[in-house]
This record gives structure tokens, sequence and C-alpha cells, in this order.
């Protein structure tokens, strides 16, 4: 039983404090995804969790035992690192087999010679020796197995990293990262490969990324954290479909949500000049929080250039991008006449609104068209805290 | 365009030949002195190619006539039990130095440049006085602390510097492998930084080896000479056998350069490792 609770967990630097009292429980057996934009503390939460960065203050808890003095080693973890941390100097069936070496270490070994000749002896060893053959199968690693890390490709890189996190079977698994050393078509085979591993064990993952898709394919529980604190957390689903705030609504989804600034003019809300077709009801909850605006959120792919279906809005748009990727376009407009905005640089990507139209659709650029989404479509957020609004 | 690169080939091999003639010579003299009987060296007819046919009576000489080989064998203990502690002490130093944070970390690195500051005449007195005490004097492992003392620092920067280049995710990794500090330093950092470890040897070896004020001043015993003093003795206030000096000299340098040689394949793999993307 490998269930994970954090209880007010928190990390500070001195006066900088860079994860402020988090709390969650993970369930045994389940893939943890700490998701979040560069910085924002997730992979100081998985070094706390290895005990690699000491706990400020709260409780850390593997099952029903607090961890937060114990070391990496009686943690019973396993890490992988984004830079693999692979043993330069040692082959292989060396790195893969050197948990299991130091689980049978003994304080003579320190003496010159006589370690490394009981290393290399323990290493043929034939229940060591079974066990590095039986993980190398896996991972397909056997031809590799007397090579040294730098003759390896990335991938098999990562494969001798995984395969030596799996080879002491620790209760926890723990990932920081280690896909975004590799280029996209590995990533993408790493990823199931990964999956399949986390099917086979049947143990309890943490994996850190900021990569969303990484998160939503892989993460059984996702939580999104920014600037230390937790967003959110629950399953893909959850967070795509009902996103706790603006951020974590902009943070998932690629395109990101398009957020329409809306107002409440005579019991309708407003987008600019364009009033929300049936928008009374959500214009009566708004007033009754004391809001006079609210940020209003559509997916890409529930937005319509032109399209009839569209009940609820109707703007005046212009295309300024158009990516053609095969299954999709993805159509970038402004909203107002073509040429009403000229802008270069960062202006260029400012205000724009992103839809995702499926098949190849021939959009040109600086060409007019009107935004259009229905009412099913549509997150309320408040344009202040950011927090989500039911309606 | 080719005329101007072959002169230009041409040129630097010159000065290069000229280097290693700079550097060679005095290696060359002292292999003819020692070759040439010592009448024949105040000659107007100096040879100019050594006379090989007196290598063995040389030797044989040199061997009969005084202690050498004994005063070598000292040497070699000097030596190498100055690298070893050196070593051994530069180690844990310049780890403790790359990856922990401690109250007077600056001070202790200021002492250690602080010893490579004050020439050795100036702390001879003092360290006489305290050998004296500690019954240290002609005694071939004081002599072994005293060049470690000063060997060491050096070591310690250097392999200081190769540690820092040791990535901390290989640390963190063999820590949650089950590795302790002393494991992490030696089953990882010590094959990581064979290269510097080897540039250390070789620096401490020959400060032991070539080590002459304390050895003289520190042993008074001609047993407990090391080869440095022995030498010297050969220097007479009348007479000096220029030959036998030489032919000394020669047999001083030969175990040397054979531990320089053992060491500069791991040296020069040192100084190119990590230069391309692995």
């Amino acid at each position: 039983m490998a269930s994970l609770t954090f209880d007010a967990l928190s990390k500070s630097y001195g006066a900088n404090t860079v994860i402020s009292d988090f709390s969650a429980t993970v369930d045994d057996k389940e893939f943890l995804v700490l998701l979040g934009p560069s910085g924002c503390g997730k992979s100081t939460m998985l070094r706390m969790v290895a005990g690699l960065t000491d706990i400020s203050s709260g409780t850390l808890k593997f099952g029903d035992d607090v961890v937060n003095t114990l070391t990496p080693k009686q943690r019973n973890i396993a890490f992988v690192f984004q830079s693999y941390a692979l043993y330069p100097h040692m082959t292989v069936r060396a790195n893969i087999a050197f948990p299991l070496i130091m689980d049978n270490f003994r304080w003579w070994y320190h003496l010159p010679f006589v370690g490394a000749v009981m290393r290399s002896r323990l290493l043929k060893r034939p229940d060591i020796k079974a066990k590095i053959e039986r993980t190398a199968e896996m991972l397909e690693l056997t031809d590799y197995l007397q090579r040294r890390p730098k003759a390896l490709s990335g991938g098999q890189r990562q494969r001798v990293a995984v395969a030596r996190s799996i080879i002491r079977e620790p209760a926890i698994y723990l990932f920081d990262e280690p896909l975004s050393n590799l280029d996209a078509k590995l990533r993408m085979q790493m990823r199931a490969e990964i999956s399949a591993l986390h099917a086979r064990v049947q143990k309890t993952f943490v994996y850190v990324t900021h990569d969303q898709v990484e998160a939503m394919t892989m993460g059984t529980r996702i939580i999104v954290m920014n600037e230390g604190v937790v967003q959110q957390y629950g399953t893909p689903a959850e967070i795509y479909s009902a996103p706790a705030n603006e951020f974590v609504a902009r943070f998932i989804g690629s395109p990101p949500m398009n957020i329409f600034a809306a107002t409440v003019r005579d019991g309708l809300l407003y987008v600019g000049d364009v009033p929300v077709q049936n928008s009374g009801g959500w214009a009566a909850s708004v007033v009754a929080l004391g809001l006079q605006t609210v940020s209003l959120g559509v997916r890409a792919e529930k937005i319509g250039l032109d399209s009839p279906g569209g009940d609820l809005l109707s703007i005046e748009a212009h295309t300024l991008v158009v990516e053609h990727l095969g299954a999709e376009t993805i159509v970038g407009v402004k909203t107002g006449q073509v040429g009403a905005t000229v802008d270069v640089g960062v202006g260029a990507s400012r205000g724009l609104h992103y839809a995702r139209i499926a098949g190849e659709e021939q959009f040109t650029t600086n060409s007019g068209c009107r935004i259009t989404f229905a009412s099913d479509a549509v997150h309320l957020f408040d344009p202040e805290t950011g927090k989500r609004l039911e309606h | 365009m080719i005329g101007r690169r072959n002169l230009s080939i041409g040129v630097r091999t010159l000065l290069a030949l000229a280097l290693v003639i700079l550097a060679g010579f005095p290696v060359f003299w002292m292999i003819n002195t020692a070759m040439t009987p010592v009448g024949d060296l105040y000659a107007n007819n100096q040879r100019i190619v050594p006379d090989f046919s007196r290598t063995l009576n040389i030797f044989q000489v040199l061997v009969s006539d005084s202690p050498f080989l004994r005063w070598l064998g000292n040497s070699a203990l000097v030596a190498g039990g100055t690298t070893m502690l050196s070593l051994l002490l530069a180690c844990l130093a310049a780890y403790a130095l790359s990856r922990y944070k401690f109250v007077g970390k600056g001070l202790m690195t200021f002492g250690f440049f602080a010893t490579q500051m004050l020439p050795e005449a100036l702390l001879i007195v003092p360290l006489y006085s305290m050998f004296m005490t500690l019954g240290l004097l002609n005694e071939l492992y004081g002599l072994v602390l005293v060049n470690t003392a000063f060997a060491m620092p050096v070591a310690v920067f250097l392999l200081k510097s190769a540690m820092d280049t040791v990535p901390y995710e290989i640390e963190e990794s063999a820590r949650v492998d089950g590795c302790n500090a002393l494991t992490i330093l030696q089953v990882m950092f010590i094959p990581l930084i064979a290269p510097s470890l080897a540039a250390a040897a070789v620096i401490t070896f020959f400060d032991g080896w070539n080590e002459y004020l304390f050895a003289t001043t520190f042993i008074h015993d001609t047993a407990n000479w090391v080869a440095s003093t022995g030498l010297a003795s050969f220097i007479g206030e009348f007479t000096t056998p220029l030959d036998m000096v030489f032919s000394g000299a020669i047999v001083f340098t030969i175990p040397a350069a054979i531990f320089f040689l053992l060491m500069q394949r791991k040296i020069v793999a040192g100084l190119t490792a990590g230069s391309v993307k692995g």
C-alpha cells in the first residue's frame, strides 16, 4: 500500500516561499501528474517526495507512515531524472544493477580494490543477473547491456533510467520531466511505454511535466500547480471540462481556451457591443455575485467560424493566422473588421482567439469571418479572482 | 596559397623543434656528462655524442660506492606515501568544499591557499622544533607528513574543480539508490574525476620525489636519506665526481619519468573529456 498524503506541505528558501500549504491525497496505484509552467514548484514538490529536498513544514505520508525525515533510500522510491543521471563510467548492466548492488553493500566494500572486486562479483550473482536480464528484456535493452551510456541514443538512455528505477521494485515511482530531452516522435513512443509500465507494475507513479499532452494522456489524476499553489486536482477529464479557474482553463488545452471579456448590460451579457443571446440567466447570477463584468471562456474546438450551428454569439472578426495541420486547421482571429488591427511582435498574438476546425478547411489570412459558439460551450470566470463561476 | 601554408607549417615546425631542443638539451647534457670521464670534461675536445660504452661501469660505481639504491628506495617511499596521503585527504577535502555548505568554508579555502603563500624556508625552524617534540626527526614518515602538508592544497584545488563539474543529478541518483556520502565519493566521484586524480598524483608525487630542503634538514642518518639529499652529498668541498653525480641524476630521473608516462594517458584523456557532446 503506497498511498501518498500531502498535508499542508510547504517549502521556503529563506523568505522566498516556493510551495505553500500543499494538501492532497493520492490513492495507491494512481498515476499522478504534477503539471504546471516552469518555476511553479512541481519539481521541488517531487524532490520533497523523494527526500532530496527538505520539507520546510507540513507532513508527507506514504501509507500511514510519516516520511519527512527518512532518507531517499529508506523511502523505497525510484527517481527518473530529466537528464537520466546514468552513471557514465558504468556499463548499462552495472547501471541497471546498481540499486541491487547497493542493497548488498557492506562496510568493508569501502576498502580500495575490495569494493570494485565485490561489486563485480555481485553483478555475476545468479539472482541479480537474472533480475538484470529480466528487466533488460522488458525494456528491450538486452543487446546493449555491455555498452556505456554515451554509446546509447536518447530513447535507450531513457529506458536504462527506467530499468534502473524498476529493478528494485520500489513502492513509488517518481519521474521528473523524463521525456523533455526527446524528440516529438520518441516522446510519443515513450509515453506509451511508461503508461504500459504503470499498467504492468501496478504501483503509484508521480510524474512531473509542463507538457499538458503528457499529463492528459498518461495521468489518472492531475494536480495543476502555479506559483507553488495547487490550482486544481482531478482527473484529466474533470480538469479539461470543468477548469477550476482561468489559469487552468488557459493552461490546459492547445490552443488555450479563448477568453472574452463580457459586461452585464440591460440584463444581458455583452461581448464588446454584441449581446450574447439567451444570456439573461447568466447575467443575473453574475450580478447576484456583485459583479458587472465576467470572463467568458470557450475552447477552440467549440468555436465556429461562419458556422450556422453557433446560436449564442456572432461577432465580426478577421483571420490573422492559419495553421494547416492536416487533420485539423487552427485559425487565429481577432475581433473587428479586416485591417482593424495591424500589430507586429507581441501585439500580434495579444487578443488573438483560436478556432480549431476539423479537416483541411481553406481559410486565408486577412479575410473577414464571424465567431460563433453554442451555449453549452461556455465557461464563466470571475475576472478578478479568475475562479470558475457555476452557471 | 599552398606556398604560404607550407611556409607557415615550416615555421611552426621549426619553432616546435627549437622548444624541444631547449627542453631536451639539459637531459642530453646530463647523459653526456655522466658518460664522460671527469678528466675529459674540461678538455677542449668535449664529446658531443655520449660514450655509451661506459654505461654499465658508471652505474656499477654508483651502486657500489654509495647506498644510492637505498636512497632511491627511501625516495620512492616518501614520494609514494606523500602521493597516497595527499590524494586521500585531498579527495575528502575537495568533496566537502565542492558539495557541502558549512560555516568557515571560505576561511578553509583561504587556509589552503595560505599554505602556498609561505615559503618553505620560513617554516623550517618552527617545523624542526615541532618535529623534534613529536619525535619525527630522522623518520621517513615525518617527511611524508611535511610534504603532504605542502602538496595536498594543490591537489585539493585541482580535485575540487573536477568535482564541481560532476552533475548533481548523478549524486542524487546515487543517494536514491542507497549510497551515503562516502560511497558516492568512492563509487561515483573518484572514477569520474580519474584524469584529474592522475594529474594530482603526478603533482604530489613530484613534490615528494624532488623535495630537498626538508629532507636534508630533518633526516640526519645517512641510511634514511632520500635520493635528492644523497645526490647532493656527492658534491664535495674539494672534489666533485661529476660523472657519478650525473649518473645518479639519470637514475633519479628514471622512476619519476616512468610514473609520469604511466599517468600521462589518463591526464590527456581527462583534458579532452567533455569537449564533445556525449
